[in-house]
């Protein structure tokens, strides 16, 4: 190397660049593992340092006061207009109703959004005014649901809303007092004194926001502070003490916040995942996650986690970990954030107009508000999908980007037949998420306590063998495949997860039992009255076992109903419920996702696999679907034969009414076509035994027969065309109606071959129509209707004896007359009424990707299938009857090899056998 | 038409024609894979059994090596060819030099030992001859090539100062143990370059000889030899790496077997022309023994407490890591050279053979590199690197005196030395090849893309991350680029 320093400065850069990442590099490299590159990699943060400011609008450092977002934001933002313009912040408390009044709701929802309406994973009832016995005020509510709430809305507004500061404290208003929980008496609540809880910008806007710290000033009631506490993983406020005390020295000089210590930003996974489930985005540590970790509410719920790990390289004890090579989420794999689908509606990068609102002649509108216009107001309504609880603001119900408006499945899914009907009865998700990798919640049952006051859970996807050996042994489960209604109108298979739920409501109109009153009824000081152990502890050991814990008999239900009545509740009973919950993150890209037809298109395949609900069922109630959800149980829910439920899909049933191929058959068109076949079959074993039999006992002369030219060659051609794609199409389509009894060979091609026969038959039947029409031999099939039925009588007769006497045939079999009456009125049904139908139903069913329309307006697939089946299995014992037929000649094989040939030897007529062909 | 007989095989014929022909143009056929690597992979052929052939006894290496020689007559010749004989290299154009130049081992110098000039016993432990002891060593005299090195059982052979057969080794039961190079035998040498396991290299290590498959996919799964992708004709050995060969003559490409555009996702396919397939694939160096990345010889000499992995008295200070993550520059296969006697400037640091190529650069392709740092000695009046004697009689590793060492090493080299001596840093750039892991285990976007991706895109030439500012179609380099 020379040196060059002068002539080329380039190079002087370099190794000045090189010179400075050496040491930064040494010390990385020295730390003795891979290490991540610094997140200023992005170069200078847009967000200026600002000053934090109290509700007052006066600086923190000055006031030593709680950082008020509203007036620390509001400087650039208009924090108003966000605030009020936000579901997150409102959570339906702006829809409020009496209860029972909630569209799809239980009797009891007051609000179709988290705050007032009730879930059974969380169990406490924000109570309406009125209501003699309350669970939750609006106080408690905030301390108890709060660590998923962002703030304002219900924390800073009455349900009339007006501001919650202005109520006085008075312990017959439900949203100015608060229960003790010992007495169930209510006390006045002081809003003035704990403070409300506005919109808090840093939980989203963050890098490191201290949720724990935020809840827990949530928990204690201390409103005011719980965006201050926010901060707490910063280094800007500490708690020393029971007060909260702002470091001076980590202000710059004018007492302003460093917007790049605090991480300023657009809320990136793990922001979301704070409230809405397990994110893990840190490339180079392992995920691990508790058993149905109830923290994460959408892994809770579903096992959805969102990381862009492959599972292998996750800490969780996963069966057949070492194989999962595929990421937990494509989307976070590929560099994918939460708000890249989810965006705020007004953002100018990803907003899209309803294409109703746009004239057809414009492809994109570029009129739209510029990025200043956003930053100052950016609506904090997040695009969304059509989640499970489709209560929860249905007016963004699909806002965002659904898969279609990225992926295209030109190109990618060439390899699926029938690709645009697979679109339309599946969603994508179906397929691309075929399963679900860490455990979620099965069932949850009120009904009984455990010891710890908590219910008694179920965990999907969780050997069960391994459940108490302290390192369950995670499994994942298939979710289970609804119809979903979708944005476009007809109802998709989609997955969910089911959770079911029983638990005790007491009253009319009815409510949930409160958790202290539950408690109190199932645990004395903090043990079970004996009263509760005599009647559940079976093997007396004096605790109650999981498999104990259950109401499965009308005494234990009345025992406990009558400790709840004794509370004062009237007429106590257990409901239990069904809620689904949509999946549609943990995406895998093609290699992962499912592939195999047989997936779904045999006979016990997973469309309708019986999904577990529970293994019990408390009280013997069966749960309810929750009417909210825009999806539908169709199936049943059955018992499972050990106490538990089990549902039970149907593709046959309700809106979503569909044919899987392969999966779906109508049992008595298949018992109907057997009969015909067998019948036919049977039939003609006889009749060639008893022939056979005859012809050697009788003696029989052997008819004279002659040699004549019957077939052209395309006539042959044509016939033989036929049988092998007839007998080819029989085949195949066997094989598509049961796919399991022939598991080698591929579905997809099957399919596609049977398609291009029925191609092959139908232009070879469109020819020889033609060359019948045109030759006019069109004739010999159309039987003379003078003396047609003498003749058929004559034939038939001829079938039924002469034939066993050694009769000679009653119609000469000419090649100007080929066929007697008989085969010509078989033919004429054959061709004119069998043939096109089976043509029309194929066709229709492979057009109902084409034209699903005309599909549909014959019945659909549901319809054409079973005809289709039915007209085949018709066809396959006239093959038979056919086939057997053609040894009704001089000899056995004569016909056919009249038929391979050309020349046939018939039964030589006395008056022709000059000058037919030449006599044998 | 009548009466022809075999109008049944016409008709039988189009009968299935006319079935068959629509069934495979209309069907939608997987397309068939046409990547068969196995195909690149020279044959093993059978091996002959050695222990019959040779009577011996044999008192010294060369009689092994005249015994060879009368069945593989041209063996020895073929070897004193090879680079692994003369540690030089065909003539190459260095950057800034007016005429091809053979350089290697014997005349360059690098930043862990420094040189093998006045070092030669130490250093030619690892000479594929005997003898070469100092700068009299005969070339020519081809009986000195050490056929047991490469083709013995290393658990029968080993070697000592000069290359000479260890003391105690039996030659014969060597000699008759000998086939095909092993992992081992190769290992012998390369996974103790820089004097030991694991140090030089960052990609090779004695967990090598016998791999797990997600060290390296095509020995641990596969079962490859090293022959296997350095493949030999006349015992020359395909492979090259820019410690001492600066050109891509003796390249070996991931190419040569498999497809450049083999993968599914076009997405992928689509960094091919920018990242070196090594990046993905060696997601980590030194995943099994830790490897050394700085050496402080400034040190050297100091009665400080001994741990060959952090300090010796002879050599210095070290830092060793493992499971490092690499560094990234662009790369186009050649490399610039630090010659003896090339001026330096001693306040910065020192490019050993630093990695052509930048964004601008077609050629270049994003590669990961082990980089080793040094503090070694440099002439403080002629401000060059000097190369002394550590080795032998006089050597510092005996003495503790670098004025001595250097005045002796001068003396090997014939580069002048001042009489004054300083310390500078140096740089020296290890290409990562070897351990490839499996593609299951291969680096996923998210490893280089987003927030918490390791690649210093601006260093690199880039205005960011290329996933939200483009690609190297679109960057304006700064400087040449490269990082460097």
């Amino acid at each position: 190397m020379r040196l060059r320093l002068p002539l080329h400065g380039f190079l002087a850069t370099g190794v000045l660049l090189l010179a400075a990442g050496l040491s930064t590099g040494l010390l990385q490299a020295a730390a003795g593992g891979p290490q991540q590159a610094s997140e200023d990699d992005a170069g200078p943060p847009l967000h200026p340092d600002f000053a934090l400011l109290d509700e007052e609008g006066a600086s923190v450092l000055e006031s030593g006061g709680p950082v008020f977002t509203l007036a620390t934001c509001g400087q650039c933002h208009d924090t108003t207009f966000i605030q009020n313009h936000s579901y997150h912040v409102d959570l339906g408390r702006g829809q409020i109703v009496p209860a029972g009044e909630v569209d799809g709701g239980r009797p009891w929802d007051i609000s179709p959004g988290a705050f007032g309406r009730w879930s059974p994973l969380t169990y406490r009832y924000l109570s309406p005014p009125g209501d003699e016995r309350v669970d939750l005020t609006t106080a408690e509510w905030l301390m108890e649901m709060g660590a998923r709430h962002v703030g304002g809305g219900p924390g800073l507004l009455a349900r009339d809303g007006a501001p919650l500061e202005e109520l006085r404290p008075d312990s017959s208003n439900i949203e100015a007092a608060i229960i003790d929980p010992a007495t169930g008496q209510a006390a006045p609540w002081d809003w003035r004194e704990s403070g409300t809880v506005e919109m808090n910008c840093f939980l989203c806007h963050i890098a490191e926001p201290d949720n724990a710290a935020r809840t827990q000033a949530l928990q204690q009631g201390n409103f005011r502070w719980a965006s201050t506490a926010t901060l707490a993983g910063t280094e800007i406020v500490a708690l020393v003490g029971e007060e909260w005390r702002w470091s001076r020295q980590a202000f710059n000089e004018a007492g302003n916040a460093d917007a790049e210590a605090l991480g300023i930003r657009d809320p990136q996974a793990s922001n979301c995942g704070l409230c809405h489930g397990l994110v893990h985005v840190e490339s180079e540590t392992p995920l691990v996650t508790e058993t149905c970790a109830p923290e994460s509410w959408t892994t809770l719920t579903t096992g959805q986690i969102f990381s862009p790990e492959r599972i292998a390289d996750s800490g969780l004890n996963l069966a057949d970990k070492d194989n999962l090579m595929r990421s937990w989420d494509i989307h976070a794999e590929r560099v994918l954030s939460c708000t890249e689908c989810h965006y705020s509606l007004n953002n100018p990068i990803y907003y899209q107009e309803p294409s109703g609102d746009r004239p057809d002649h414009l492809v994109f509108d570029p009129r739209r508000i510029d990025l200043g216009e956003y930053l100052y107001r950016p609506l904090h309504q997040f695009a969304k999908g059509q989640s499970a609880q489709g209560l929860l603001a249905p007016e963004l119900d699909n806002t965002l980007r659904g898969c279609e408006s990225c992926h295209t499945m030109e190109g990618t899914h060439e390899w699926l037949p029938y690709r645009d009907l697979h679109a339309e009865v599946l969603a994508c998700e179906t397929c691309h998420v075929p399963a679900l990798y860490a455990p979620a919640r099965q069932y949850v049952d009120w009904t009984v306590l455990e010891s710890d006051a908590s219910p008694v859970t179920g965990c999907r996807g969780v050997a069960a063998s391994s459940i108490d050996t302290g390192q369950p042994l995670i499994t994942g489960y298939q979710p289970v495949l609804l119809p979903r209604q979708d944005a476009s109108g007809p109802s998709e298979l989609a997955p969910y997860n089911l959770i079911t739920a029983w638990y005790w409501v007491y009253g009319d109109p009815p409510r949930p039992v409160p958790l202290r009153d539950l408690q109190a009824a199932w645990l004395v000081d903090g043990e079970y009255p004996a009263e509760v152990l005599a009647a559940f502890d079976a093997d007396g050991d004096g605790a109650l076992s999981h498999d104990e814990l259950v109401i499965d008999t009308p005494a234990k239900e009345e025992m406990i109903a009558g400790r709840l009545q004794a509370r004062g509740l009237e007429s106590p009973r257990i409901a239990g419920e069904v809620q689904p919950y949509g999946i549609h993150h943990d995406v895998t890209g093609e290699e992962w996702a499912v592939r195999d037809c047989q997936t779904c298109h045999t006979q016990d395949s997973r469309v309708t696999e019986a999904f577990a609900l529970s293994d019990r069922t408390p009280g013997g109630v069966t749960p309810a679907l929750v009417d909210d959800s825009g999806t539908a149980l169709d199936g049943q829910v059955v018992s499972d034969g050990e106490g538990g439920l089990l549902y039970q899909p149907a593709t046959m049933e309700g809106a979503a009414r569909t044919y899987v191929l392969g999966h779906d058959n109508v049992a008595w068109i298949d018992t109907l076509g057997a009969i015909a076949f067998l019948g036919v079959f049977a039939g003609a074993a006889v009749h060639g035994g008893v022939r056979t039999f005859t012809a050697r006992r009788g003696v029989r002369s052997r008819p004279e027969v002659r040699k004549v030219y019957m077939y052209s060659v395309y006539e042959r051609l044509w016939h033989w065309l036929q049988t092998v794609a007839i007998l080819l199409l029989v085949f195949t389509g066997v094989v598509i109606h049961k796919p399991e009894t022939f598991g080698v060979l591929s579905f997809r091609y099957i399919v596609q071959i049977h398609n291009v026969l029925a191609a092959v038959l139908v232009i070879n039947a469109a020819l020889a129509a033609f060359y019948h029409l045109a030759s006019g031999e069109i004739r010999q099939y159309l039987p003379r209707p003078y003396g047609f039925f003498d003749a058929a009588f004559l034939q038939a007769k001829y079938y039924l004896r002469g034939i066993f006497r050694g009769d000679p045939h009653p119609f000469e079999k000419r090649p100007e007359q080929k066929m007697n009456p008989l085969q010509q009125i078989t033919y004429l049904a054959i061709l004119n009424v069998l043939l096109p139908l089976q043509v029309i139903t194929g066709l229709l069913m492979w057009g109902a990707q084409e034209w699903p329309e005309a599909a549909a307006r014959l019945g659909g697939l549901a319809f054409l299938s079973p005809l289709h089946t039915l007209i085949s299995w018709l066809f396959a014992s006239f093959i038979v009857l056919h086939v057997y037929l053609t040894t009704t000649g001089p000899t056995a094989l004569s016909s056919i090899r009249g038929m391979v040939m050309g020349w046939d030897e018939v039964e030589a007529y006395p008056e022709n056998v000059e000058e037919g062909g030449e006599p044998q | 038409m009548k009466d022809f007989k075999h109008i049944w095989a016409v008709g039988l014929t189009a009968t299935l024609l006319l079935i068959v022909v629509p069934i495979v143009a209309f069907v939608r056929w997987d397309p068939q894979p046409v990547d068969d690597p196995w195909a690149s992979l020279p044959d093993h052929p059978q091996h002959t059994d050695h222990s019959s052939l040779f009577q011996g006894p044999f008192s010294s290496g060369p009689e092994v090596t005249e015994a060879c020689l009368e069945c593989h007559a041209q063996a020895a010749h073929e070897v004193a060819m090879t680079a692994h004989w003369t540690w030089l290299g065909d003539p190459v154009l260095i950057p800034g030099e007016e005429q091809p130049i053979a350089i290697g081992k014997a005349n360059l110098l690098n930043n862990f030992c420094i040189g093998i000039q006045s070092n030669w016993p130490g250093c030619t432990t690892c000479h594929a001859g005997y003898g070469w002891e100092d700068a009299s060593f005969d070339f020519s005299n081809e009986t000195n090539v050490d056929c047991l090195i490469c083709h013995a059982d290393p658990s029968t052979y080993a070697k000592g100062e000069a290359g000479l057969p260890a003391e105690g080794v039996d030659l014969l039961a060597a000699a008759q143990s000998v086939r095909a190079p092993t992992r081992e035998n190769c290992g012998t040498c390369h996974f103790s370059g820089g004097g030991g396991n694991a140090v030089k290299h960052g990609d090779l290590d004695g967990s090598l000889s016998y791999p797990e498959e997600h060290v390296d996919v095509h020995m641990g799964r596969l079962g490859f030899q090293c022959t296997d992708c350095h493949q030999t004709e006349q015992h020359r050995i395909l492979g090259r790496s820019i410690s001492v060969s600066v050109d891509t003559a003796n390249q070996i490409y991931c190419t040569d077997c498999h497809l450049a555009e083999l993968h599914d996702d076009q997405r992928i396919t689509d960094h091919v022309d920018t990242v070196a397939c090594q990046t993905c694939h060696i997601p980590a160096g030194a995943v099994r023994e830790p490897t050394k990345i700085h050496w402080d010889w400034s040190t050297a000499g100091n009665d400080w407490p001994e741990d060959p992995h952090e300090y010796l008295r002879i050599k210095g200070s070290f830092v060793y890591a493992e499971n490092i993550m690499p560094e990234y520059y662009w790369f186009n296969g050649q490399a610039d050279r630090y010659l003896l006697g090339d001026p330096i400037n001693p306040d910065e640091v020192t490019l050993i053979n630093e990695p052509l190529g930048g964004i601008l650069d077609p050629s270049a392709q994003i590669w990961p590199f082990k980089v080793h740092r040094a503090i070694q000695m440099y002439d403080a009046i002629y401000n060059y690197l000097l190369q002394p004697q550590t080795v032998g009689e006089g050597g510092f590793w005996t003495e503790f005196d670098w004025d001595q060492a250097l005045r002796l090493g001068s003396e090997a080299t014939g580069l002048l030395y001042s009489g004054s001596y300083d310390w500078t840093e140096t740089a020296m750039y290890w290409p990562l090849s070897h351990m490839v892991v499996p593609a299951e285990h291969a680096l996923q976007c998210q490893d280089c893309h987003g927030e918490n991706g390791r690649m210093d895109w601006e260093a690199l030439g880039y205005y960011g991350d290329p996933m939200l500012w483009g690609g190297r179609q679109g960057a304006s380099a700064t400087g040449d680029g490269g990082g460097q």
